[in-house]
């Protein structure tokens, strides 16, 4: 797995790309897919930690996508739909699968040790994040991967703004006790 | 230890690419979509009573099919019209007859009346001679 750095793209490109897409176009719309699966997987991919139910879930984003493409206006919207569509997704799938979430109470500690290597550490916080509820869990993968404040997070999840913000306070207060714990700081 | 959570959040859930091919997974997706799409709706326009309604809208018979709409509507209209017109008749006609029996019940009663007066009149208690 690679990290993925967003591609500079000037704007008039990408309205082409999603209007040659919106009018019937498969290889401009498996350009969309490749520019935007990264976003979309990784949402559900943080959302589930698990990569074969996230991919399922994002596949599912793209097809829906495929079938309202006319209802999207811009490179904007389209961002801002598949947010809001696979956060839903994750959402609704979580609670008909009814994936247990482990309390952060009851998750396994890791072992602490002196030197934390970079992989360690981060594997280690985002298991301490699929411990949070599905909201917060949520809020927290949009706040932190997709670098959204609030107002915008607000918006995709169609919460109350004080309430997002609540979301974001509380889960960090709970990531950094836990990971105090675990970092033995 | 320094520990920054934003960062090592921000770090630990960055974006990371799909699997090499899930492109191609979503675009073989969406053709087999788009393909049961096609097929049920060649089923749907295959079915007969479809095709038996296909078969009476040309382009010509749209025309036709209007004006016959519109000859049926004046024919309604006509056809209400001269309902009422009927109606009306009816009623006046029968409102006629319980005039007229009325004028006749008015005229037996006067007739027994006169007759009553006139036998009063012939008797001979009442010194009345009758015109020879």
């Amino acid at each position: 797995m690679h990290c993925v750095e967003p591609a500079v793209e000037p704007l008039e490109m990408k309205s082409d790309v999603l209007g040659r897409a919106k009018s019937g176009d498969q290889s401009a719309f498996a350009e969309l897919v490749r520019e935007h699966q990264a976003m979309v997987c990784s949402i559900a991919r943080n959302f589930f930690r698990d990569r074969a139910l996230a991919e399922d879930l994002a596949q599912e984003v793209f097809l829906h996508l495929y079938q309202n493409l006319a209802s999207i206006e811009s490179e904007a919207h389209l961002k801002f739909w598949l947010r809001k569509v696979t956060s839903h997704r994750c959402i609704d799938h979580s609670r008909r699968r009814r994936i247990k979430t482990v309390s952060v109470d009851e998750a396994p500690e890791p072992v602490s040790i002196f030197e934390w290597p970079d992989a360690m550490m981060q594997s280690t916080l985002r298991r301490i994040v699929a411990t949070l509820p599905e909201r917060p869990r949520l809020i927290v993968t949009l706040r932190y991967q997709e670098d959204l404040d609030p107002t915008e997070i607000a918006e995709i999840l169609e919460l109350p703004l004080n309430t997002v913000k609540s979301h974001l306070r509380r889960s960090l207060v709970i990531l950094r006790e836990k990971m105090g714990r675990t970092l033995g700081v | 230890m320094s520990f920054d959570l934003e960062k090592e959040l921000k770090r630990s859930l960055r974006r990371e690419d799909a699997s090499p091919d899930f492109n191609a997974r979503v675009m073989a997706r969406i053709a087999a979509a788009a393909d049961g799409a096609a097929r049920k709706q060649a089923r749907a326009e295959n079915r007969w009573w479809r095709r038996l309604l296909e078969f009476f809208r040309p382009p010509e018979m749209k025309w036709a099919l209007a004006g016959a709409a519109a000859l049926l509507l004046v024919f309604a209209v006509i056809g209400v019209q001269r309902y009422r017109v009927q109606q009306r008749a009816a009623a006046e006609l029968a409102e006629g007859e319980r005039a007229k029996a009325e004028v006749m019940l008015a005229l037996k009663i006067a007739s027994a009346k006169l007759n009553i007066a006139q036998k009063k009149v012939r008797s001979p208690e009442s010194g009345v001679r009758s015109p020879q």
